[in-house]
């Protein structure tokens, strides 16, 4: 007896499909960072410091640094010096200058200045953490790669640099290399050094036993085209994330060097020199401190928030399907 | 355990050892020499030379830094060249304002931070839940100077005559004299003569003012510490509302808090006594590793408030070229740094078996 043995013809619908194309992580993170409200509220504060930082010649409406004392239309209004903001929809009379925050100490625009100090701590943000993953990277990379003693001593000196409070150890650099914006961009930049040096050692102790990297060793590739070509770029996504994320305290540490006078100098316009100057005056004149501050603040807040939103859309724990 | 100790333990000397050996080489690499900073225009080459002799800044760098890690191990850390007086007595004078000003504000930290972030993980997607984490972005967006400043105008000029106000500036008020309590109780007769350890107590004036039972002198010593404390403890605020938010988020999901809800446990109990507790362990390194933090916070709120700190002395000391007082004190804050971070893996690894095994 025979049975008829049927083989079901397999339908192209039968075979599951993916209910998305697989996307690269690109993609997939760039989809993630749009679909985060407070990410792009994030990119557009920053964008908008940007803007006011590329635009500060056009948008204001004074020099940073010229006294509003020898200036004809300023003539006759009393003591210019630390002068209250004069907005004239909200009441200041039409016949003076209007001044949105007010003058200085000097009778500087405040305005003119804060929209200038734009330029100051966004150039410092972005340079001193390019320059901490650079160095923090290469340290990490070479000690994770060679191991041994290299490794141990990369990263015990590494230790040591992390044994200090980050704001104490920039002090102590700054005051050694003598206050300026450079010195303090550079001690900051140093100061995060061996998070970075950390981070990317560990990325590396986990690539390098990988079998693309096996197999370069294999066909007799160099150490620096391993090192350089094969694993870096794998291990470098993570320092770029931890990056984004310490622009904001950058930013804030700047400021604060700026601040205790280790940072810009007078009459350079940096938002944390300019509160500096201001801060024996803020029972008097407090808008010589508050517009400084403000500015200092939304700019740390979009980088924290995109920052955070970029690290949320990486996390492939967080993703939807 | 023992073992797990005395590991770290071991681990941590060599880092002591770099931090003695950079601290001792960035004041010597501060330029400008020591002599012409304190004396200025009065600095003769006759007055440096002698000055240097003195100093032991002719020998050769090694010797100095031999020299320097040998008394450094017997509690000497030098005499402070302006102000001419050992710099371990200057911490021990000095120090108490940082510390009481570190714990206000960690007190504050925590005392709002924690309970937010409760609050914030159990009302998810609340308005109350996006109030609070608005609050806490832009807490961790502040500079601490900025905010203290804005404290001190809005508590002492825009509040002056109401019972909010604060004072601005001070650790307390002008002309109050102080008993230190070892002397109220007989230990010592000459408060000049006291070990540091006592000094070092008596100058912590809240501690001071319970243990000499001073109600006036408490309220007077707290009300000068509230708003530089708000302004040191605002950032680790917010970062502890986030992780403590993140972290009970986490533990609410899971199957043993279902469980708890349905064999009637009140809705209090589940959340503080399965989610919260079980959330613990995160929240307390966070809280731990804010040590940084606070220091920095203190450096920068110190000046502004006019307390005489480590921090404000530090920064003094830099400005006057005194390395033995920067060297001291930029060592002893990494030290108690290193420690603090010891005593807190040590604590990790005794709450977590899984740490202590690896």
């Amino acid at each position: 007896m025979t049975t008829d043995i049927t083989i079901p013809k397999l339908q192209a619908a039968d075979i599951p499909t993916a209910t998305r194309r697989p996307q690269s992580m690109l993609v997939e993170t760039l989809y993630n960072l749009k679909r985060n409200r407070s990410a792009m509220i994030g990119l557009a504060i920053i964008s908008f410091m940007f803007a006011l930082a590329i635009f500060a010649p056009v948008i204001a409406p004074y020099n940073p640094l010229q006294p509003m004392l020898d200036r004809d239309d300023h003539r006759g209004l009393g003591r210019l010096p630390g002068r209250a903001p004069c907005i004239h929809l909200l009441g200041c009379t039409l016949e003076e200058p209007e001044h949105f925050m007010g003058l200085d100490l000097n009778g500087r625009d405040m305005f003119s200045r804060v929209l200038w100090g734009a330029r100051y701590s966004l150039v410092v943000g972005i340079f001193s953490v390019a320059i901490g993953i650079t160095s923090g990277a290469l340290v990490g990379m070479v000690a994770g790669y060679a191991g041994g003693w290299t490794d141990d001593i990369l990263m015990r000196l590494m230790d040591i640099l992390l044994a200090f409070p980050a704001l104490i150890l920039a002090i102590a650099i700054v005051s050694f290399a003598g206050p300026s914006l450079e010195n303090a961009l550079l001690a900051i930049a140093i100061v995060s050094i061996p998070v970075y040096a950390r981070l990317a050692r560990a990325n590396v102790l986990s690539i390098k036993e990988m079998e693309f990297v096996t197999a370069s060793r294999a066909v007799g590739a160099s150490h620096k085209r391993i090192l350089f070509i094969q694993i870096m770029p794998n291990a470098l996504t993570s320092l770029i994330v931890q990056g984004t994320l310490d622009v904001g305290s950058v930013v804030l540490t700047a400021a604060a060097l700026s601040f205790i006078g280790l940072g810009a100098q007078p009459p350079t316009p940096e938002w944390g020199a300019i509160l500096s100057e201001g801060r024996n005056y803020v029972f008097t004149s407090p808008h010589l401190v508050f517009f400084p501050g403000i500015m200092i603040m939304i700019t740390v807040l979009g980088f924290n928030l995109l920052g955070d939103g970029l690290r949320d859309a990486m996390d492939p724990r967080l993703n939807r399907n | 355990m023992t073992t797990f100790i005395l590991r770290r333990i071991v681990l941590t000397i060599p880092v002591l050892f770099g931090i003695l050996a950079l601290t001792f080489l960035l004041t010597r690499l501060i330029p400008g020499r020591p002599c012409t900073a304190i004396y200025g225009e009065r600095a003769t080459e006759a007055l440096c030379s002698a000055f240097d002799a003195r100093y032991g800044l002719n020998d050769p760098l090694g010797q100095q830094f031999l020299n320097y890690v040998g008394r450094v191990m017997t509690g000497d850390l030098g005499d402070s060249i302006r102000l001419s007086r050992p710099v371990v007595d200057l911490l021990a004078e000095r120090l108490p304002v940082t510390v009481e000003l570190a714990f206000a504000a960690l007190f504050f930290a925590v005392i709002i931070g924690v309970p937010a972030g409760i609050i914030s993980a159990y009302k998810r997607n609340t308005p109350a839940d996006y109030f609070t984490m608005i609050i806490a972005n832009i807490g961790v967006s502040m500079p601490v100077f900025w905010l203290g400043l804005m404290l001190a105008y809005m508590f002492a000029v825009v509040l002056r005559d109401t019972p909010f106000a604060l004072p601005p500036s001070g650790r307390l008020d002008a002309g109050t004299q102080i008993v230190p309590f070892f002397v109220q109780w007989g230990l010592v007769t000459d408060a000049t003569t006291a070990s540091p350890i006592l000094v070092f107590i008596s100058r912590l004036y809240t501690v001071n003012a319970i243990l000499t039972a001073n109600t006036a002198l408490f309220t007077n010593s707290v009300r000068h510490l509230i708003l530089p404390a708000i302004a040191v403890g605002t950032i680790s605020m917010s970062i502890i509302a986030r992780m403590t938010r993140s972290s009970v988020l986490e533990t609410l999901n899971q199957d043993y808090v279902r469980t708890a809800r349905a064999k009637g446990l009140r809705e209090l109990t589940v959340v503080m006594r399965h989610a919260f507790r079980n959330s613990l362990l995160p929240i307390i390194t966070i809280i731990s590793l804010n040590f940084g933090l606070l220091i920095s916070g203190a450096v920068l709120t110190e000046t502004i408030f006019g307390l005489t700190g480590v921090g404000r002395t530090l920064f003094d000391g830099i400005s006057s070229r005194d390395y033995p007082l920067v060297q001291g004190f930029t060592f002893f804050i990494a030290f108690a740094f290193v420690l603090i971070n010891l005593l807190v893996d040590i604590l990790y690894g005794y709450l977590d078996p899984r740490i202590r095994l690896s």
